[in-house]
C-alpha cells in the first residue's frame, strides 16, 4: 500500500472526548486537547472488552514504517455505532483520527475511522451519545 | 454475600440470561406495579441538563457533588471537591494512568461506587421483594433485598456490588449499600475503603422515559466531607445489555507499543 503519514497536532476545544470510563482513565492517559490522524495497513485488529485495538503499520514520507496501536471504546460501544469483530480486515488501508497518548507512544485513542474509499467505518464519537 | 445469597443470586441470575432479549422490557408483577413506580426496563445514560432540585435537596449536609457523570472523567489530581485524607491523598498523587494498563489490572473491575456512572446501560427487573441491576460494564449484578433484612455482619465478605438493602420513600427507590471491596472513586487513584457507605435514591420522570438518581457515600478512614453524584438515564425499550467478557490480553498491546 501507498500509506502516508498524516500527523496533525491541533487544539480541538470544541472536541469532547466521548471516550470516557474505560478501564483506565481517558483524561489522565490521554490528551483531549489533540487529534493526530494516521493512515495505515491494518496488521491486527482485536474487539474485545475493555477496548478493542487496531495495529497499523504506518508509512512516513520518507518510507520508514512505524507500527501504531489505536485503542477504541469498549465494543460493547461500537456494536451500537456499527462495529463488528469482522469489520476490519489485516491488509486493508484505513485512516483513522484520535487523541494521543500524554506518554508519547505511538497510541491514539479513537474517534473516527474511514475506509481508503473515504466511507465512514461506524460512527464517529463526539457526535452522539455513547 | 453469605453463600446461601450467592446461590439465590446465581439461580436468578441464570434464569435472566436466558431471557434476555424479551425480558429487559418485561414488566414487574402488577401488585409491585400498583404500589410502587415501576423502574424495570432497559437504561442507557443521558446527559442530565438540569439535576432534579428534589433529589438534590434531599442530600446530606457537607456533600459536595462530583461532576464527573457519564462521559466526563476526572483528570490525574483533580477530585471534584472532595476532602481527602492525607495518607489517601498522597497514595492518589503517586497513581498514574499506565499503572491501570497491565494485565492483571486491565480486568478490574471498578465497584459500584465508580462504575454505576458511566455511560454503559443497564438493566432494572422488579418483584416486590428483590430488584435486581444487571450492568453492561464488566456483567455486574446487583441483588437489591427489599424484604427488610438487614445487612449482614461486619466480617462478612466484600465485593465490588457489595450488599444492597432497599425501601420505598413514596416514590423514590432509597438503596443502602456496604461491604464494598476498595475501588476507585473517580478512576484516577482516589480509593475508597471497605467500610464505604452508600445510599442512592431513584426516581422517574413524570413521563417515565427518565430515570433520575443520586448517589451518596461517606467514607470516614479516606474522606473529611460527603461525595455525591447525580445521574440520569432514559429508557431504551427492547434493547438488553450486552456481555462484557471482558479479556486482559489489551494490557500487552501496551506494553509492545513503542
Amino acid at each position: 500500500m501507498r500509506g502516508k503519514t498524516i500527523l496533525a497536532a491541533m487544539a480541538a476545544p470544541f472536541l469532547t472526548p466521548c471516550a470516557a470510563v474505560a478501564h483506565h482513565s481517558f483524561a489522565a492517559f490521554f490528551d483531549p486537547s489533540k487529534i493526530v490522524t494516521i493512515t495505515g495497513t491494518v496488521t491486527q485488529f482485536a474487539f474485545t472488552n475493555p477496548h478493542g485495538m487496531i495495529v497499523l503499520n504506518v508509512k512516513a514520507t520518507n518510507g520508514s514504517v512505524q507500527e501504531w496501536r489505536v485503542e477504541t471504546n469498549a465494543p460493547v460501544v461500537l456494536m451500537r455505532r456499527g462495529w463488528s469483530r469482522d469489520v476490519l480486515k489485516a491488509g486493508e488501508t484505513i485512516t483513522v483520527d484520535g487523541w494521543p497518548s500524554r506518554d508519547g507512544k505511538p497510541w491514539l485513542r479513537l474517534r473516527s475511522a474511514k475506509r481508503a474509499d473515504g466511507s465512514s467505518i461506524g460512527v464517529p464519537f463526539g457526535q452522539s451519545d455513547v | 454475600m453469605c453463600s446461601s445469597l450467592r446461590a439465590a443470586a446465581f439461580g436468578l441470575i441464570v434464569a435472566i440470561s436466558t431471557h434476555v432479549p424479551t425480558a429487559a422490557h418485561a414488566k414487574a408483577p402488577k401488585a409491585a406495579a400498583a404500589l410502587h413506580p415501576d423502574l424495570s426496563g432497559f437504561w442507557t445514560s443521558s446527559r442530565a441538563k438540569n439535576p432534579d432540585p428534589g433529589l438534590i435537596a434531599e442530600l446530606p449536609a457537607n456533600t459536595v457533588v462530583l461532576d464527573d457523570t457519564g462521559i466526563a472523567e476526572f483528570p490525574q489530581g483533580e477530585f471534584g471537591g472532595l476532602k481527602i485524607k492525607p495518607d489517601a491523598l498522597a497514595a492518589a498523587m503517586k497513581w498514574k494512568p499506565q499503572d491501570e494498563t497491565t494485565i492483571s489490572r486491565a480486568c478490574a473491575a471498578p465497584s459500584i461506587v465508580y462504575a454505576e456512572q458511566g455511560p454503559f446501560p443497564f438493566e432494572i427487573y422488579q418483584t416486590p421483594e428483590l430488584i435486581v441491576f444487571k450492568y453492561e460494564y464488566f456483567d455486574m449484578v446487583r441483588l437489591i433485598f427489599m424484604d427488610g433484612r438487614p445487612h449482614p455482619p461486619e466480617s462478612a465478605p466484600h465485593s465490588k456490588t457489595g450488599h444492597s438493602v432497599g425501601h420505598w420513600e413514596g416514590d423514590e427507590l432509597v438503596i443502602d449499600t456496604t461491604h464494598l471491596e476498595p475501588a476507585t472513586i473517580t478512576n484516577n487513584g482516589l480509593q475508597h475503603s471497605a467500610n464505604i457507605h452508600l445510599v442512592e435514591r431513584y426516581r422517574l420522570s413524570a413521563d417515565r422515559k427518565t430515570l433520575m438518581a443520586t448517589q451518596w457515600f461517606e467514607d470516614p478512614e479516606v474522606l473529611d466531607n460527603n461525595g455525591a453524584r447525580y445521574i440520569q438515564w432514559s429508557a431504551r425499550p427492547g434493547n438488553y445489555v450486552f456481555p462484557y467478557d471482558c479479556d486482559p490480553s489489551f494490557a500487552l498491546n501496551y506494553q509492545q507499543a513503542k
